[in-house]
């Protein structure tokens, strides 16, 4: 491979030499370097030697040819000089062509620096890339080049040496886009391969692990690579005159021929390319291949931005219709991330969708509380499935008072054909559903829960409860005295009273009484503190002490609410109905007073405690049958002496629990109808409070 | 130890600890201690300074003794083995006793935990928790004291939770189980085929009979009937109380009618039943079998109408689980129905008379054959006992109330449960069926009485009928015109029965009423009592 690659290096400077043969302007820019020649190899100018050298070259001579040539100019020191023109000559041109000639001398650098081993490894770590074009130019060789490179350039067809001319530009540029490739900033992977793909070879695949590894490597050669073009760019720019025209006449011959120069280079440039339009308008370069030329970027940021974002959402939108699904290289799982980032906007929802939403959920929930119901009934009669409810439940709704032909669970088990009217009670053995099957329904706990043992609490005397406190606080202090006397803890300081302090600090008491009493009654104060601030802390909070109030108010209620129905017979008295009201939110009771003529209902929902209280309340503590006020009977005098006569009073009509409150806080209703006031219950689902008190009036009315 | 004569102790020796009058600096050295501290009391000296060995070594060495001689002796006391230079290995005491110290402390812990655990004083129980924690229930040579600290220290240890864990999760289980129970057959003995086909056969033509007669009491006009309600109103609302007998000297649990209204059976807490003739209240009869509280005495359907007197009568139950069959003219029970373990709260008898329901606590309730002479039914369902037990009129349903606050209603000819009656809150203690067919009427402990719809498979009204719990709801047994209710309130009360709104509360009893009847022709009501009493109730006016 290497071999072959510098045969086509070779072959490439034959051609730009017999290149340079045809121009007549490249000699023009030769001639200084001949003049210089000249006058290194002779000591002096001497233009017709000059003019013979370039008519050498120009003819494309070799260097035998030129010898014989020059010989009569130049006598003894004909080789060295034509040795020498040569050299200058070939020199010229690699510094004519500085960019694909860098490229060519990388190669070489490149290959001195890994070796090759390490070209051989890179080929195939590149594989994805690169082996493809390598087996091309393999294939293509013994076309593109029909000799040796040794054999006369003369031989060379003009268009045998366009075509070698294109293959070297085509590698040289597909060199740049590998490398460009795998180089960090321009990672645009879809663009500059988008000839290549069809030629792969789709069996030529590696293990990933490998691919990986290979990879790297050659992630981490071009990355050198990059370091010594990097450094072969400084170097030819430190020869100023090199770049200078000998480029400049390179390139100009590239065009020529028709051949698009890589961008890289465009930036150096500053003459134009040719522009060449195909048919539809769209510059292409001289293989009829479409390219891109620079547009003229606007200068406002605003406009700028526009076409960038314009440009990228093109690039978006082609790249993956265009070669994804053709790259077999390509990994769908790897997603790109976008350089910009999305702009968000509003988004707003359509008219009514999420009502639509909200209705087949309803729709939803509703269904499921459907089958809820039936597979709970189904539970309860232990009946499993629902068909079998289905078939057990009365097939229509009677109404109220309707006799049925057949009563629903006899409908059961008699089957169809069974003769009804007939009055055939003959025994029979065809019912249906009849076996020897004994039912084990699911069992449900009860709604209350009162398996839970009563515990009485266990009552103390007082006698009982004095010995056991001496007994724990005695252990307690003998456990104190063990500490001490193990040294666990510091032994406590002795405890001294203005009584004891004699005894306990004798000496010191006599010589300075004073400062002990002091030292008494600070160690006494001492005392008093630690025993208000323990008492202090075992002290609940306000809020706490409120809390256990209220909490003890409210009662457990979980195991059935308490219920009870006053009747009385006169509540107009504000008084009285302020007494009801405060009572009942005093003792969080909930429920509802029901006024209506001398029907007034009151009903109260809570603990039995505050029941209780509310029940003495209102069969006791509200003297119901006082007279109101005198001022009331001022104006009518009829009413009040039919209030008079029937005395007002407050009886309980029913007492008893439920499962769950029905009422919410205690509220007055004036009913100024019988129904209304019916409603009114019913709509709590009470109503048979109300029939109870209303019945309970008209029969204390009749008696 | 030095804690409390700590000053003794720095004062030099040979000095009294007391201040003495002689020599001067002594009161000088207090007194500078006091002004040391002197907010403070005499402070405590943890250690004692008995002096320096430098001063003697310093001499020592002064007087030449150490260097070469010393040296040596030192050597060979290496090689004796009495002096250990060790390797520069530290022991750090330090750590040793606070790690001691330590455990003290945690054993000084573990030692008041175990005085604050209350164990129990019987021994068996000890044994029991002890065996409970897998520890040895007793040692040899242990008392039944020793064993009680053992017990307590080993609580002291794992913690009294062990104990109470054990037993929660035996609960746990045991409800568990219960709990997973879900509906599932088990094929009975093939005389309960025959019996329910038997029952079908019976059923199903009274069915048809009973509706014949509703379409025919219907197409009695609007108006007529209504008069006739209301002089059964008017009637009922006269009710008065009759005649009042002190039946024993217990409690009287129950009373039932013959079914030709001449006799009143009552059963009592004392063990007797007894029969009573209607309406003198004279006793007829003793029947002396029972041992314990008699919880349900009644009449076979056709008793005293077609039935010989010397066949089976009545049948009773009690609350240790006896059932006594009886007939009218001997004292002793004709028959024992064994088979049940725990307290029967009521027999009811078929309308057939062939069959006998009994519920029993332990959450059952069966039917027997007594032609057969078997119990053809054990029937379940309920998760708590079950108390009373009605037959639907045509003989083809069986309602159950049971303690779980729930009733059922079953199919007797199918086996199956087909209405639920949920909506209790407490124990239902009555549960009867209306003569129309389809009404049911259950009393609970919530103090109130509901009646269901077997059409409509729903309940109708709740009738919040008593101030104390309702024990017994009879419908009127020949139109099923109006409900008694009987409660804990020594109440009986009469409801109407479409409307069920009050007509007529029986009050005259000093204790709570335990059971009621209304007798078959519809004129008498009897209400028995915790008072030991038994009332008969009618109407004034006819």
């Amino acid at each position: 491979m290497n071999y072959i690659i510098e045969g086509k290096i070779q072959i490439i400077e034959v051609s730009l030499l017999v290149k340079m043969s045809l121009s007549k302007r490249e000699l023009d820019e030769l001639k200084p370097w001949i003049e210089k020649t000249v006058k290194r190899v002779l000591g002096f100018s001497e233009p017709t030697v000059v003019t013979a050298a370039l008519n050498c070259v120009g003819k494309g001579m070799d260097k035998k040819k030129a010898a014989d040539h020059l010989k009569p100019f130049l006598d003894d020191s004909t080789l060295r000089f034509v040795d020498k023109l040569f050299e200058a000559v070939e020199e010229g041109r690699s510094s004519r062509h500085s960019k694909s000639n860098s490229d060519r001398n990388r190669k070489r650098e490149l290959k001195d620096v890994f070796g090759d081993d390490s070209e051989i490894s890179k080929e195939s770590s590149g594989v994805k890339k690169r082996r493809i074009p390598r087996f091309e130019e393999v294939e293509e060789e013994p076309e593109v080049i029909p000799g040796p490179p040794s054999e006369s350039p003369g031989m060379l067809t003009k268009l045998q040496i366009k075509q070698m001319m294109e293959a070297a530009t085509r590698q040289i540029e597909e060199r740049k886009k590998q490398l460009s490739f795998i180089s960090p900033p321009a990672p645009q992977p879809k663009t500059p391969s988008s000839s290549q793909p069809e030629r792969l070879p789709i069996g030529n695949t590696i293990q990933p692990s490998q691919a990986a590894t290979f990879m790297n490597d050659a992630i981490e050669k071009a990355r050198k690579a990059a370091e010594l073009q990097a450094r072969i760019q400084a170097q030819l720019a430190l020869k100023p005159g090199l770049i200078g025209n000998a480029n400049m006449v390179g390139l100009a011959n590239l065009h020529a021929m028709g051949i698009a120069p890589p961008k890289v280079e465009l930036k150096d440039q500053t003459k134009p390319t040719p522009l060449i339009l195909d048919e539809q308008g769209r510059t292409v370069d001289a293989t009829g291949k479409e390219i891109e030329l620079t547009h003229r970027m606007p200068t406002l940021k605003a406009n700028i931005r526009a076409v960038k974002r314009e440009q990228f959402k093109q690039q978006l939108k082609e790249k993956p219709s265009e070669d994804m699904e053709s790259n077999t290289y390509f990994d769908p799982r790897v997603s790109i991330a976008s350089s910009q980032r999305q702009k968000r906007t509003f988004k707003f929802h359509d008219k009514g969708k999420f009502e639509k939403i909200a209705q087949r959920l309803r729709t939803k929930a509703q269904l499921e509380k459907l089958q809820a119901e039936i597979s709970q009934a189904a539970r309860k009669t232990g009946i499993h499935t629902s068909t079998k409810l289905a078939l057990i439940t009365p097939k229509k709704e009677l109404k109220e008072g309707e006799i049925p032909e057949i009563e629903w669970w006899d409908s059961y088990i008699i089957p169809n054909g069974f003769d009804l009217t007939a009055g055939v009670y003959s025994k029979r053995d065809n019912y249906f559903g009849i076996t020897n099957l004994v039912e084990h329904p699911a069992q449900l706990s009860p709604p209350v829960d009162s398996d839970t043992p009563v515990t009485l609490g266990v009552y103390l005397t007082k006698k009982e409860q004095k010995k056991l406190r001496r007994q724990t606080r005695r252990e307690a202090q003998k456990e104190l005295q063990e500490k001490v006397r193990l040294g666990l803890m510091p032994p406590p300081e002795p405890k001294v009273r203005i009584s004891n302090l004699m005894r306990v600090l004798g000496t010191e008491a006599v010589q300075d009484p004073t400062k002990v009493e002091a030292h008494v009654r600070a160690q006494m104060a001492k005392r008093q503190k630690a025993h208000e601030e323990a008492n202090a802390a075992r002290k609940l909070t306000a809020e706490q002490r409120k809390a256990k109030k209220v909490k003890k108010l409210k009662e457990d209620i979980s195991q059935g609410v308490h219920i009870s129905v006053y009747r009385v017979r006169n509540l107009g008295n504000p008084a009285k109905k302020f007494k009801i009201e405060a009572n009942a939110g005093q003792l969080y009771l909930t429920g509802v007073v029901v006024l209506h003529k001398d029907v007034n209902v009151v009903v109260v929902e809570g603990g039995p405690k505050a029941q209780k209280k509310f029940k003495r309340l209102m069969l006791h503590r509200i003297k119901w049958d006082e007279q109101t006020s005198s001022t009331k009977g001022d104006d009518d005098d009829e009413s009040d002496e039919e209030s008079v006569k029937k005395t007002n009073k407050c009886s309980l009509v029913w007492e008893g629990t439920a499962k769950d409150r029905s009422f919410g806080e205690m509220k007055f209703k004036q009913c100024p109808t019988e129904n209304m006031a019916r409603e009114h219950f019913k709509k709590h689902g009470a109503e048979h409070y109300w029939d109870l008190a209303l019945s309970e009036s008209v029969l204390e009315s009749t008696d | 130890m030095a804690s409390s004569r700590a000053p003794a102790v720095r004062v030099a020796p040979g000095r009294a600890p007391l201040p003495q009058p002689g020599p001067a600096p002594s009161p000088r050295a207090t007194k500078n201690k006091l002004s040391e501290d002197s907010d403070a009391p005499p402070p405590k000296r943890s250690h004692i300074f008995y002096g320096s060995l430098e001063e003697k070594e310093r001499e020592r060495i002064a007087k030449g003794e150490s260097g070469l001689l010393g040296r040596e002796r030192v050597k060979a006391a290496i090689e004796a083995g009495n002096i250990n230079i060790t390797s520069g290995e530290v022991f750090d005491l330090e750590d040793h006793i606070s790690e001691r110290q330590a455990e003290v402390l945690a054993e000084f812990e573990r030692r008041k935990r175990a005085r604050q655990i209350n164990v129990s004083t019987d021994d068996s129980e000890v044994k029991a928790c002890l065996r409970a924690l897998g520890e040895p229930i007793t040692l040899f040579g242990e008392g039944p004291a020793e064993r009680r600290e053992r017990l307590r220290n080993i609580l002291s240890v794992v913690g009294t939770d062990a104990l109470e864990k054990t037993k929660k999760d035996d609960e746990k289980s045991k409800k568990s189980k219960e709990e997973y129970q879900q509906t599932w057959y088990h094929e009975g003995p093939n005389s309960l085929k025959t019996a329910r086909l038997w029952i079908a056969n019976y059923s199903l033509p009274r069915a048809t009979k009973r509706l014949e007669e509703a379409r025919l009491y219907k197409e009695i006009p609007e108006a007529t009937r209504t008069s006739q309600k209301q002089e059964l109103h008017k009637s009922l609302r006269s009710l008065n109380n009759f005649c009042s007998q002190i039946g024993d000297d217990r409690p009287i649990s129950y009373c039932h009618f013959s079914p030709n209204s001449k006799l009143l059976a009552t059963a009592c807490w004392s063990g007797l039943c007894k029969l009573w003739s209607v309406p003198d209240c004279s006793l007829v009869h003793t029947l002396r079998g029972h041992n314990t509280n008699v919880g349900a005495i009644v009449f076979h359907p056709q008793a005293t109408v077609s039935l010989d007197k010397k066949d089976i009568n009545l049948a009773s139950c009690a609350a240790d689980g006896s059932v006594k069959l009886w007939n009218l003219e001997s004292d002793e029970p004709v028959a024992d129905i064994e088979g049940h373990t725990m307290r029967v709260a009521r027999v009811m008898w078929h309308p057939s008379g062939r069959f006998l329901g009994t519920t029993c606590y332990d959450h059952s309730w069966r039917l027997w054959d007594l032609q057969a002479q078997e119990e053809i039914l054990h029937q379940e369902g309920h998760s708590k006992g079950v108390y009373d037990i009605a037959f639907h009129i045509d003989g083809s349903l069986a309602g159950t109330g049971g303690m779980d606050a729930f009733g059922r209603v079953w199919d007797l000819r199918t086996g199956r449960c087909i209405m639920f009656l949920e909506g209790h809150l407490k124990e239902i203690y009555g549960i009867n069926f209306s003569p129309n067919g389809y009404h049911i009427a259950t009393g609970s402990g919530d103090n109130t009485c509901k009646v269901w719809d077997l059409r409509q498979r729903k309940c109708v009204y709740t009738i919040p009928a008593h101030q104390n719990l309702v024990t017994g709801v009879k419908f009127e047994p020949t139109h099923g015109n109006f409900l008694l209710t009987g409660a804990y309130d020594n109440t009986a009360k009469i409801w109407t029965h479409p409307g069920w709104s009050p007509l007529k509360t029986l009050a005259g009893h000093e204790g709570k009423v335990m059971g009621l009847d209304i007798s078959s022709d519809g004129q008498l009501i009897a209400t028995c009592s915790y008072d030991r009493t038994f009332k008969l109730w009618m109407a004034e006016s006819l």
